[in-house]
């Protein structure tokens, strides 16, 4: 790679002003109407690869919610049967047949102390 | 040439992309959403009912998801592990015939159990068996059996609420159901790609707290069953009040059913709820406001007197009374106590000036109807309540006989919630306080959003009148009646026997006996009403009905904790 110095100069020449420079590059590779078909087509390529990282990405995500959300509505279906055994065994009927129950004695009157 | 055929063959891709992705873009932009969108429900949870139990609110309805068992005859492998596991894990579910099901090759899909567990599912589904699947369905669960039955109503297979709190909330209780729309994948996971998702989460559906209290309410129904059976009789109902903010702390009924058994109910009277729905005639326990309308109008007082004779006239109809002998001048309160007819007919005829005229039939009205809020609806937040009757004296039929009958409460048809309800005004001090059952909703954070009262009817009858009120209907129980009564409190009470009609006439052969009476320490705590029928038996509100207040009375002071005077 080599640098057009007499362009260059004469850039600076004509723009020279106090307190100003300036370098431009050019290149000497020249690429064809093929080529530049290619690199554009490579560009989208690589620009589709990373959208499509990315919306795997977020597809992964997707995949651990739901798994989360599946853990959340089977605790959720757990808690509600534990609710459901509590009031089962918690209910009246259940609480008076039980073993405690029959095992206790009658209260007699209570006796109240006037002050 | 190469270049050419390129070009060309490049232009027939593009036109054709073209036409797919630009004039084609609706129909292929339709038929892929129709294969990625999904559009899923989510279900709201239906909301709980709670009942009260010493201040602190328990769960008396809840939700619970069970599994209907299938299996893919075709695709089973070893039909008698099937089978085996299907008896031993879930042998108390199974449908009749299960074993011929799993048989049927030539189908896809039978159902061979239902309402397994979660806990029995997960072990059939641990055995790795082909051709087993289950499908989630959640129901309604009542762990307190019978308790309440009328009033909690239940929710049918189509999952709408029938009857009491089920049916007459049904709305709030099932919420809203949520959206989600999304793509997904092939296994129905929703994903986040595209622009189109919505996510509407569910409204799961109000917790209801009831002012029923469940020990009030079970020993309610305890005492009235051991009532009925003691005296034979098939039919009952009672209802505790707190008589100082209309709140009902009990219902119950008899006959009465499991709502979670609902469907094997063979008699559908089972299924109302008497006390709201149930207009009859309540007899003598209207005595009380008869006196009540007369002490507050300033046209008697416990003390006046008249003459008894046993029997009065009022037109061209004669009227007795029941119980005879207590002839002579006699007081009010004495015709209180004794229940006597005659003397209520007096009080009536004096609301007129002497005879029962417009002026009187109106006064009646106007303290029945506009201030005891009889014949009326109460408003009671449950199903199948009905307004009763009572004649306006503007009516036909609204004439002198109709209104001396009324005055011993006979012509008119109230339930025994609004009797209740009047009751408690003529006691309390003379506020009329609308009987409600929803004491609020649970919220959240556990905590009980107070549901919004109608507001009270003041001074129906003055404080005095109430207050005269008291000592008459105390009087009235401790001269024949307070016997078993627990000793230093004020219990006060009423009986009430009617006749039935049959085939079209009222007969003395089949009776309902009522009893309503109230209790307390300082002031009174609690209205009880009892009313018990059976077909062909005559039942009255003394030998009867009493009983059944008594036991629940004397349980109520041990609950509720009240101290003795003196």
């Amino acid at each position: 790679m080599s640098y057009y110095s007499s362009t260059t100069y004469a850039r600076r020449r004509t723009g020279m002003t106090r307190g100003y420079n300036s370098v431009a590059f050019t290149s000497s590779v020249k690429l064809g109407p093929v080529t530049h078909t290619v690199l554009v087509a490579l560009m989208i390529t690589v620009l589709g690869l990373i959208y499509l990282t990315q919306a795997t990405k977020a597809t992964s995500y997707d995949y651990e919610a739901q798994k989360i959300e599946t853990k959340i509505a089977e605790l959720s279906t757990e808690k509600t049967d534990l609710e459901v055994e509590n009031a089962r065994l918690t209910a009246l009927d259940s609480v008076r047949n039980s073993s405690v129950a029959r095992a206790m004695t009658s209260p007699g009157a209570p006796q109240h102390v006037s002050q | 040439m190469l270049i050419i055929a390129s070009v060309f063959l490049m232009a027939v891709f593009v036109v054709r992309l073209f036409y797919l992705q630009v004039i084609e873009h609706s129909k292929y932009s339709i038929l892929a959403d129709a294969e990625q969108v999904k559009r899923l429900t989510i279900p709201a949870t239906r909301g709980e009912i709670y009942m009260e139990d010493n201040g602190t609110p328990v769960k008396v309805v809840l939700n619970e998801t069970v599994y209907t068992m299938f299996v893919d005859p075709k695709i089973i492998t070893d039909p008698e592990a099937v089978k085996d596991v299907i008896r031993e894990v879930a042998g108390g579910n199974t449908v009749d015939g299960f074993a011929k099901l799993v048989d049927k090759k030539d189908t896809r899909y039978q159902v061979v159990a239902k309402n397994v567990t979660r806990r029995q599912a997960e072990l059939i589904k641990k055995k790795e068996l082909a051709g087993i699947g289950f499908q989630a369905v959640v129901r309604r669960v009542y762990p307190e059996g019978t308790l309440a039955a009328q009033t909690l109503g239940f929710v049918n297979y189509d999952q709408k609420g029938q009857y009491g709190i089920e049916g007459r909330f049904d709305k709030q209780l099932r919420g809203k159901d949520g959206m989600l729309q999304s793509v997904t994948d092939v296994s129905n996971v929703p994903l986040t790609i595209g622009n189109r998702n919505v996510n509407i989460p569910a409204q799961n559906g109000a917790n209801i707290v009831l002012t029923l209290d469940r020990n009030v309410q079970a020993y309610t129904e305890k005492a009235l069953s051991d009532g009925l059976r003691k005296i034979g009789a098939t039919d009952g109902s009672v209802i505790v009040m707190d008589p100082n903010d209309g709140s009902v702390l009990a219902m119950a009924n008899f006959p009465t059913y499991n709502p979670s058994k609902f469907a094997k109910v063979t008699n559908a009277n089972a299924f109302n709820n008497a006390v709201v729905s149930d207009p009859y005639e309540p007899g003598s326990v209207v005595k009380t406001f008869t006196v009540a309308t007369g002490i507050n109008t300033n046209t008697i007082t416990p003390q006046s007197t008249y003459v008894n004779t046993d029997y009065i006239t009022i037109d061209d109809r004669t009227i007795t009374n029941a119980t005879k002998g207590q002839t002579g001048t006699i007081s009010i309160q004495h015709a209180l106590t004794w229940s006597l007819n005659t003397g209520m007919v007096t009080v009536a005829q004096r609301l007129g000036g002497g005879t029962i005229n417009r002026q009187a039939r109106n006064t009646m009205y106007s303290y029945f109807h506009d201030r005891f809020h009889l014949g009326q609806m109460t408003g009671i937040e449950t199903t199948g309540e009905v307004p009763g009757e009572l004649i306006p004296p503007t009516a036909v039929e609204g004439n002198a006989v109709r209104y001396s009958n009324m005055s011993f409460g006979q012509g008119m048809n109230p339930t025994m919630i609004q009797v209740a309800a009047g009751f408690s005004s003529l006691i309390n001090g003379g506020t009329y306080y609308y009987p409600t059952i929803i004491k609020g909703n649970l919220n959240d954070d556990g905590d009980i959003v107070p549901a919004k009262q109608k507001k009270p009817q003041e001074n129906v009858i003055n404080a005095s009148t109430s207050a005269t009120m008291r000592t008459m209907i105390l009087k009235a129980r401790r001269e024949f009646y307070a016997g078993n009564d627990r000793k230093g409190y004020d219990i006060g009470g009423k009986t009430g026997t009617s006749q039935d009609i049959v085939n079209g006439e009222y007969t003395f052969d089949e009776t309902t006996g009522t009893y309503i009476g109230f209790g307390g320490d300082t002031k009174p705590k609690y209205v009880i009403m009892v009313r018990v029928s059976s077909k062909g038996r005559a039942l009255n509100g003394g030998d009867h009905a009493l009983p059944i207040f008594t036991d629940i009375s004397n349980w109520m002071i041990d609950y509720l904790k009240l101290q003795p005077k003196g």
